[in-house]
């Protein structure tokens, strides 16, 4: 069983949305919610298309660094954006 | 007739705007390229007209999020601008995305044309865009073009012709919106809006969030072990191919010529000519400019490497394989774009830190991105590879991991003084599709490039050549400088004191330091005021230098340990740039304070950094160490003693604050 498994499961005991550095890699997820207190980080996400009801898939982990698909577009995002993005 | 170019990051609109107007800016293969203002004439084979057609680029690029943030830069553009038209330039590649964009557009009250881009590589992917369903959606005319290989560009420019005038009504009408929330809300429906016309006009083979052969290639050259050797290799292989093989091999038949010019000029100059004049005609100018020009082979062919490395998409992966490293030092991944403009010229890369949001984090990247080296530090570092290491190919790489390394301790000192204990700033990079690099854009860049510099060298540098030439030939009372007593010299008498505080550097000769002062003019002029203080015209060919100097080693004309030429280097490439690069500070960082610090920082840098390599490096190759060490320490010791007051007196001064 992967981590990753392992970590949803749990979070959904919980009834906490994970967030994308707990999703499987190539599954189409949609966001349930951005959470940051930065407004400058909502309003960026938004710019590409990323927030609630829209769909992200996890492309692969490189060390801390997320790539994720996003409407029809690559993008690298750090940890901390992909810990943001609630799925 | 003028027609606005508006679309979104790495849409291709540089590159269109060169296809439309016949010029050649830079392109690169990412978000963010354009940081001016442009604007151009439509080539006159695309329309039949008579009237003039004026683009102007919208300067849309200042970060990567093109939409709600830079409506208003949108808006004011166009009220200012008054286009009659508007390209709304988007990759087809991507609709879902830019389309939220054409929607803002439409409803500005300027006909808009949507030129879909990259058309080529949609019918690649087999993906089928029906571009009738999309005109009727949109209520515009939707265009498909390819501007790389000139495409469509005809049917466009006509179609501006026809659309001119013309009311459109925009499909998408966000209501008036009051407050923050309503926005979102609207902008919500927006991106619903969009989603529906996608859905109806594309149909995609293979959806966009299956593995591809990019992201299996990212796997590698991104990875987090892998990602810093494969970047270092690339540099070694760029360098070994530019400074090492076919660069000097152009470069021998360029010297050849520049040879010849120099003996056809002395012959052409009866014996009535003034010798003074024929010295400054020859040595000072010839000789002088020749010297660079010499250059010019390796820098072109290292600009044609570099720019065939930006147009494949690989400098973004650069950029996340950096991201976690410079994220120590308070900085981001964002930082890199300037530091790799930077290693063409230091100019732009310290306007483009515009893209950096966070003040802390866009003043320390302007005022360290210049520790790059730049296109005209390249003859400097050919130049001493060249004469004291074999040309070797390490030197170069070694130079710019130097630089990176620099950069990055630079950005942790400046974060220590600063205090700054705030978070560190998300990073997000778009990383476009690998392509295989363009010759021809490759071709145009290195063009570019050497134009420039050829510029620079019969401006600038021949100025700067004839000056010095002048101050060696005189003394203080206009005298001609005697044989043998070249210490008397204007030059010598000005360099002779500064030429002091380099004893310990490892090069306290005035004939260097004053190359080094000269080059804080421009660095082109280190290798231009060597010829002329040392009277060599030729620095490429090392063999003819050999029989310059008779059977004195070749090295030994500069009277140069190996060791303490690479200290040279190392100060005259860390040291502050050129003026206009400081002017360029001067407005990106528009504070003073921070411009008198970053020229203190950079000076001290050098020094440092020289002083350490000379001293270390002799006491390792003889077992001593070099000439004024123990003045050296002390400066050195005071110049980190200031460094580490001014942290402890702002660490102090905000616990105060706290309290």
């Amino acid at each position: 069983m992967s981590k990753a498994f392992l970590m949803k499961g749990f979070q959904s005991l919980r009834g906490n949305p994970m967030d994308v550095t707990a999703c499987e890699i190539n599954e189409l997820m949609t966001i349930k919610s951005i959470e940051t207190i930065d407004p400058e980080m909502r309003d960026f996400l938004f710019s590409l298309g990323c927030f609630e009801g829209r769909t992200i898939t996890l492309i692969s982990i490189l060390g801390s660094t997320y790539i994720v698909n996003i409407s029809d577009a690559r993008y690298s995002i750090d940890a901390q954006l992909a810990q943001a993005i609630k799925v | 007739m003028r027609i606005a170019l508006a679309g979104n990051p790495n849409s291709g609109k540089t590159t269109l705007f060169n296809a439309i107007t016949g010029s050649i800016e830079s392109v690169g293969n990412w978000p963010g390229v354009t940081v001016a203002r442009k604007e151009g004439e439509v080539k006159r084979n695309l329309y039949k007209k008579n009237e003039a057609i004026r683009i102007i680029d919208l300067p849309g690029t200042y970060s990567m999020s093109p939409f709600t943030l830079e409506e208003r830069i949108t808006r004011d553009f166009v009220r200012n601008e008054s286009p009659d038209v508007i390209i709304n330039i988007i990759d087809a590649n991507n609709l879902s995305r830019s389309l939220v964009y054409t929607t803002q557009l439409l409803e500005l009250g300027v006909p808009v044309v949507v030129a879909l881009n990259k058309w080529d590589t949609v019918k690649q992917k087999q993906t089928d865009i029906n571009t009738e369903t999309l005109s009727k959606q949109l209520n515009c005319p939707v265009i498909p073009i390819s501007a790389i290989q000139n495409q469509g560009l005809r049917i466009l420019i006509e179609t501006c012709y026809q659309i001119k005038g013309k009311k459109q009504i925009a499909p998408y009408r966000c209501m008036i919106v009051e407050n923050v929330e309503h926005v979102a809300e609207s902008d919500k429906k927006r991106f619903e809006f969009v989603s529906a016309i996608v859905t109806e006009a594309e149909k995609r083979k293979v959806t966009s969030d299956k593995q591809t052969i990019h992201d299996t290639i990212d796997r590698i050259v991104a990875n987090r072990y892998l990602g810093m050797p494969i970047f270092a290799i690339i540099l070694y292989a760029v360098f070994s191919i530019s400074q090492s093989t076919i660069g000097p091999w152009i470069a021998d038949y360029m010297v050849a010529g520049i040879d010849s010019l120099y003996v056809f000029a002395e012959s052409a100059m009866s014996e009535a000519v003034s010798p003074l004049l024929k010295t400054l005609l020859l040595d000072g100018i010839i000789g002088g400019v020749g010297a660079i020009v010499g250059f010019l082979p390796l820098i072109m062919v290292l600009f044609f490497m570099l720019a065939l490395l930006e147009d494949s998409g690989y400098m973004a992966r650069v950029a996340v394989v950096m991201d976690p490293i410079m994220k120590k030092v308070g900085l981001s991944g964002r930082s890199i774009i300037p530091m790799v403009i930077s290693t063409g010229c230091a100019i732009p890369g310290i306007m483009s830190t515009r893209t950096i949001k966070n003040e802390r984090e866009r003043r320390t990247t302007a005022m360290l991105t210049s520790f790059m080296p730049c296109g005209a530090k390249l003859p400097v570092i050919a130049l001493f590879a060249g004469v004291f290491f074999q040309e070797a190919a390490w030197v170069g790489t070694l130079m710019y991991f130097l630089g990176i390394l620099v950069i990055i301790f630079g950005a942790y000192v400046i974060r220590k003084i600063n205090n700054d204990t705030s978070k560190k700033s998300f990073f997000i990079m778009e990383l476009p599709e690998y392509r295989w690099p363009s010759v021809k854009r490759a071709f145009t860049s290195m063009i570019n490039q050497g134009k420039a510099f050829v510029t620079k060298a019969v401006t600038i540098i021949l100025i700067s050549n004839v000056v010095v030439q002048i101050m060696q030939t005189f003394t203080w009372q206009f005298q001609l400088v005697e044989e043998g007593l070249e210490a008397t010299s204007i030059l010598a008498n000005i360099s002779s004191p500064i030429a002091f505080a380099m004893i310990p550097l490892g090069f306290g000769i005035w004939q260097l330091t004053a190359a080094a002062v000269t080059g804080f003019i421009a660095k082109e002029n280190v290798v231009g005021t060597l010829a002329v203080v040392f009277g060599i015209t030729n620095f490429i060919n090392t063999e003819e230098l050999i029989l310059v100097s008779g059977s004195i080693e070749v090295a030994g004309i500069f009277g140069l340990t190996s060791v303490a030429a690479l200290a040279y280097l190392v100060f005259n490439l860390f040291t502050p740039p050129c003026f206009a690069a400081i002017g360029a500070m001067n407005a990106e960082l528009e504070s003073k304070k921070w411009l008198i610090g970053s020229i203190a920082f950079q000076l001290g840098m050098g020094y440092v950094l020289a002083y350490l390599i000379y001293q270390i490096g002799t006491f390792a190759t003889t077992g001593q160490l070099g000439s004024g060490a123990f003045a050296g320490l002390f400066t050195v010791l005071v110049l980190i003693g200031i460094v580490l007051l001014i942290i402890t007196k702002n660490s102090v001064e905000t616990t105060l604050k706290v309290q």
